[in-house]
């Protein structure tokens, strides 16, 4: 059984730190705790999306995430200030091929502002979200164990996981901070 | 003063309406001033209080009259440039022969209302809109696009209803009790975007006609909607009504 590998790493009893009865309906999030886009919103448009959801209301939720859906509502993934930052990386700032980049060649950083917005970036900032984002490729459904969720969350890297009830509708989310907060006060506990 | 007639065939709040309404257009009652409240209304016409509430309500929604929470109810300036007042037996679109048009949803999702619809829809930036976008087709051949916005708040139910097989208005009124008040409406011609003229299978760069509507419930907008029109052979249609003539 899968979630059983996440409870061995643990090395604890399964009983001690998870009850059997917290499933992950308990520790999702509503989805409308997150903006919302169409696969064909712009980066720009995005970008605009997360200044007036989160930076000007001061909401800093962890993470800060928009959700991109399809034209019939189902979820295709997840857009962090990560994917879009990455976007628009200029090329020279890129990780050398090489394995090792000399510590002084960050002295280049303080020539970035005069670079960074070139043509590339601007191509970067009319591209459909669809292009950038994370896509959602593992789900949970509201009564599977936590430890499910913990699993995949760990396991594939995941910073959000979508709840899906009866592998169709989009219900809730799992995010890290739930997850750590359940197994974390299970774990100190005496 | 022109008492409230009871052996008149006309509803008492239709005759204490017209009163009312007389008073504002001769000037008797001025712009900005308070009219007397429920109690004096009764007192003064000798009728019930559900008779003075249905008339104010009324001139409210005309445009006559405004009410200020905890304040009371004044006498609104009146927009000439409106002309008469009529009515029209509201439809979702102005199409012509609707019996033969047809309706598909492209798409109903979420969003933000980025890009000015937060203005539009008189709502934060950060809600959540219902995006709605449905091509009207007469008979075979694509007549209408519309895209639609309505806040999530309005109506969250609405993502699971069938809006190919309901009218949206009829599922507002019946439905979710959401009455619509007002509309108003505003046409242009326009430019097809590139995916419009796609769409309604016509040559890019070509005109269409623009149709912006804002359903209001009240004072606020539950709906806006942006419908293109092709030039083509199925026509507008508005039949406008002048009621209550005296």
């Amino acid at each position: 059984m899968k979630d059983f590998v996440f409870m061995k790493s643990a090395n604890m009893n399964k009983g001690e730190i998870m009850p059997d009865t917290k499933v992950v309906k308990d520790i999702m999030v509503g989805i409308f705790e997150y903006p919302h886009v169409p696969y064909w919103f712009s980066v720009s448009q995005a970008i605009k999306i997360i200044k007036v959801s989160f930076l000007n209301t001061r909401k800093y939720p962890d993470p800060m995430a928009i959700l991109v859906f399809d034209e019939k509502y189902n979820l295709m993934g997840a857009l962090t200030l990560r994917d879009i930052l990455r976007g628009l990386e200029p090329r020279f700032l890129k990780p050398s091929e090489k394995a090792q980049v000399p510590e002084e060649d960050e002295s280049s950083l303080s020539i970035i502002w005069d670079t960074l917005f070139d043509k590339s970036s601007k191509e970067f900032a009319d591209k459909p979200v669809s292009e950038i984002m994370t896509t959602a490729k593992h789900f949970v459904e509201p009564e599977d164990p936590l430890a499910k969720a913990a699993y995949l969350m760990l396991h594939h890297n995941l910073i959000l996981l979508p709840v899906l009830e009866n592998r169709k509708k989009f219900v809730g989310l799992v995010r890290m901070l739930e997850v750590f907060d359940e197994i974390s006060s299970a774990f100190i506990k005496e | 003063m022109k008492p409230i007639n009871r052996e008149n065939h006309q509803k008492l709040y239709m005759q204490l309406l017209s009163i009312i309404r007389m008073k504002i257009e001769n000037g008797e009652w001025p712009v900005g001033t308070q009219i007397p409240t429920e109690d004096e209304l009764c007192r003064i016409f000798s009728v019930s209080r559900a008779t003075v509430r249905t008339a104010v309500l009324e001139l409210v929604r005309q445009g006559y009259l405004k009410r200020q929470q905890g304040k009371g109810t004044f006498i609104c300036k009146l927009d000439n440039s409106e002309g008469y007042r009529m009515s029209t037996n509201l439809r979702e679109t102005f199409l012509e022969n609707s019996l033969k048009t047809s309706s598909s949803v492209l798409a109903k999702t979420v969003m933000m209302p980025v890009d000015g619809f937060d203005d539009k829809l008189n709502i934060t930036a950060e809600k959540h809109i219902i995006y709605i976008k449905r091509l009207y087709s007469f008979e075979t051949e694509p007549t209408l696009l519309q895209e639609i916005y309505i806040p999530y708040h309005i109506c969250p139910l609405l993502l699971e209803d069938d809006i190919e097989k309901n009218s949206l208005l009829d599922l507002f009124d019946k439905k979710y009790g959401i009455k619509i008040s007002k509309v108003r409406n505003y046409m242009e011609i326009a430019k097809l975007s590139r995916s419009e003229s796609r769409i309604l299978n016509v040559s890019e760069d070509s005109s269409a006609i623009l149709l912006l509507q804002y359903y209001y419930s009240g004072d606020m907008v539950i709906m806006y909607t942006r419908s293109v029109k092709n030039p083509d052979r199925v026509l507008f249609s508005m039949e406008l009504e002048r009621k209550n003539i005296l």
